[in-house]
């Protein structure tokens, strides 16, 4: 038997449930969300969450990185409590001639209303007291924070399915085929036809282009964090490298290695992460880890998010991004602008798959 | 089981949570952990991961060996991060956020 929606969504990470949430506000139409695993299973469940702003580059994509923060206070207020906290994150350099660097991005950021401040070295040790006192300065900004991501794709989650969401898990997309006006989509699971079909499979977006002949280059990146044992709070900020949870553990971590689809804790990146705890914040070397894990980021080739419509075929869209968590609130909102009335508030032109070609 | 019944005693979760995001579709400890934080306490789950196992399978009826166990990562014990530094200072793969601020004609992008 074949189930009828009007719009099917691949993938329940961060993305799609965003999307799910959002479309479901404005659209009383069926929605089906198919996940091949569970929620929370791919690299949302595997993520630092931090929401970044102020060092994403260039300018343009800084800015739409701000629009999707600005949106975090209130989508708390309508999903829940996501732990979301605008702590203000601080970037430290170790090296004053990185001071020069900061200036620029600062001067550059002013004008897009992002507001940067370049800290001297007494200024950082009077906001992080702990940081290393070898610290050169840091570029700081109000608008950075951080977010609980498992709390964020429940609540997307719960919300969805109270507006009516339909979602079916260990449900594996096989096949997609386009028929008339419909997309026929084949899982483990089952046939579904719908005539909006949207693609938010995160990091396996390539393997489900293909199934449609689409070439959608999204390569993968791992990333591997270390978790401390909760300890007081002494992190007064997002520092790019470390956060501080609300229950107390701090997750380290920046690295970027390609290892395909492989989702292993390797013990030299350990070691480099625990050099960079030190480097960073000294006091804590005797702090325990009691967890290591690893996510595969969905890295495009240029880095941007590949956001809307894919060209030459009806109602067929595509969210594929890294920084999924800081950008969600925007991407969902303007993914369902999209689909319901055909073009979105903030232009997304240059975030278009076409630019590949 | 009790629905009050404590299941994760490190993160105090209780059958009653497990049952309710089981009944959301969560069907492996990992589903449960990401949801709940069961498992995700001081011991990491030494101490839940059976019981845990016991209640999806008395909640869905799945054959205990088919629920997938926990995936089992470094460190097996808590260790301190002095333990695991190296005292080297080049980074390879973990990267500084503002050395990937790339500058085109002494201009930000
Ligand atoms: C170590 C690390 C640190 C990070 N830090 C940050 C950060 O600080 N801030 C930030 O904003 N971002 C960060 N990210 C990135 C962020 O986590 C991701 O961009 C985001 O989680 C992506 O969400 P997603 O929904 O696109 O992907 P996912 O969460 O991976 O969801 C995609 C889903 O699609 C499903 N799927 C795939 N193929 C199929 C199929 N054929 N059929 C059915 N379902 C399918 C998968 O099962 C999966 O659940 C980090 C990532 C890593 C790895
Ligand atoms: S009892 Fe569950 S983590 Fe310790």
């Amino acid at each position: 038997m074949i189930k009828d929606y009007e719009t099917l969504i691949i993938g329940a990470g961060v993305i799609g449930n965003s999307i799910a949430y959002h479309l479901s506000e404005r659209s009383r139409e069926k929605i089906l969300v198919l996940d091949k695993k569970f929620p929370l299973s791919g690299t949302s469940g595997s993520t630092q969450a931090w929401v970044w702003v102020h060092n994403k580059n260039p300018s343009w994509y800084a800015e739409f990185s701000m629009y999707s923060a600005e949106l975090y206070p209130y989508l708390s207020k309508k999903i829940g409590d996501v732990e979301y906290k605008r702590t203000g994150g601080l970037s430290p350099f170790f090296n004053e001639a990185d001071r020069e660097k900061a200036e620029k991005l600062a001067e550059a950021y002013r004008e897009i209303g992002i507001k940067i401040k370049v800290l001297t070295r007494a200024e950082v040790l009077e906001k992080e007291p702990h940081l290393n006192p070898a610290v050169a300065g840091a570029t700081f900004s109000k608008i950075d924070g951080n977010v609980n991501p498992f709390r964020l794709v429940d609540m997307f989650m719960r919300a969805a399915k109270k507006q009516g969401v339909e979602y079916s898990y260990y449900t594996s997309v096989t096949g997609v085929e386009k028929k008339n006006d419909y997309y026929i989509v084949k899982s483990t699971k089952g046939i579904y036809r719908c005539k909006n079909l949207l693609l938010a499979g995160g990091t396996w977006s390539r393997e489900i282009g293909k199934m449609l002949g689409i070439n959608i280059p999204i390569n993968q990146l791992r990333g591997q964090i270390l978790v401390t044992e909760p300890l007081k709070p002494f992190l007064n900020y997002t520092i790019s490298g470390m956060r501080q949870a609300n229950n107390g553990e701090v997750l380290i971590g920046y690295s970027m290695e390609q290892a395909g689809f492989n989702r292993a804790t390797t013990l030299d990146v350990i070691q480099e992460t625990a050099n960079l705890a030190q480097h960073y914040v000294p006091a804590i070397r005797k702090a325990k880890i009691v967890r290591a894990f690893s996510g595969i980021r969905a890295m495009p080739e240029d880095g941007f998010p590949i956001l809307g419509k894919i060209p030459g075929y009806d109602n067929l869209y595509l969210a594929a991004t890294h920084s999924g968590v800081t950008l969600a609130p925007l991407i969902g909102t303007l993914m369902t602008e999209l689909l319901v009335e055909g073009e979105t508030s903030i232009p997304i032109d240059r975030y278009s798959i076409s630019r590949f070609s | 089981m009790d629905k009050a019944t404590i299941i994760c005693r490190c993160e105090e979760i209780t059958y009653e949570e497990i049952e309710e995001v089981i009944g959301h579709g969560a069907a492996s400890f990992d589903d449960i952990k990401r949801l709940t934080r069961c498992g995700m306490g001081a011991c990491q789950s030494k101490v839940c991961s059976h019981l845990v196992l016991q209640v999806i399978h008395e909640i869905t009826g799945k054959p205990l060996q088919e629920i997938l166990l926990p995936r089992m990562r470094m460190p097996i014990t808590p260790i301190k991060i002095e333990t695991l530094a190296t005292n080297s200072t080049e980074f390879s793969t973990v990267k500084s956020v503002l050395d990937e601020l790339e500058l085109e004609d002494g201009k930000v992008k």
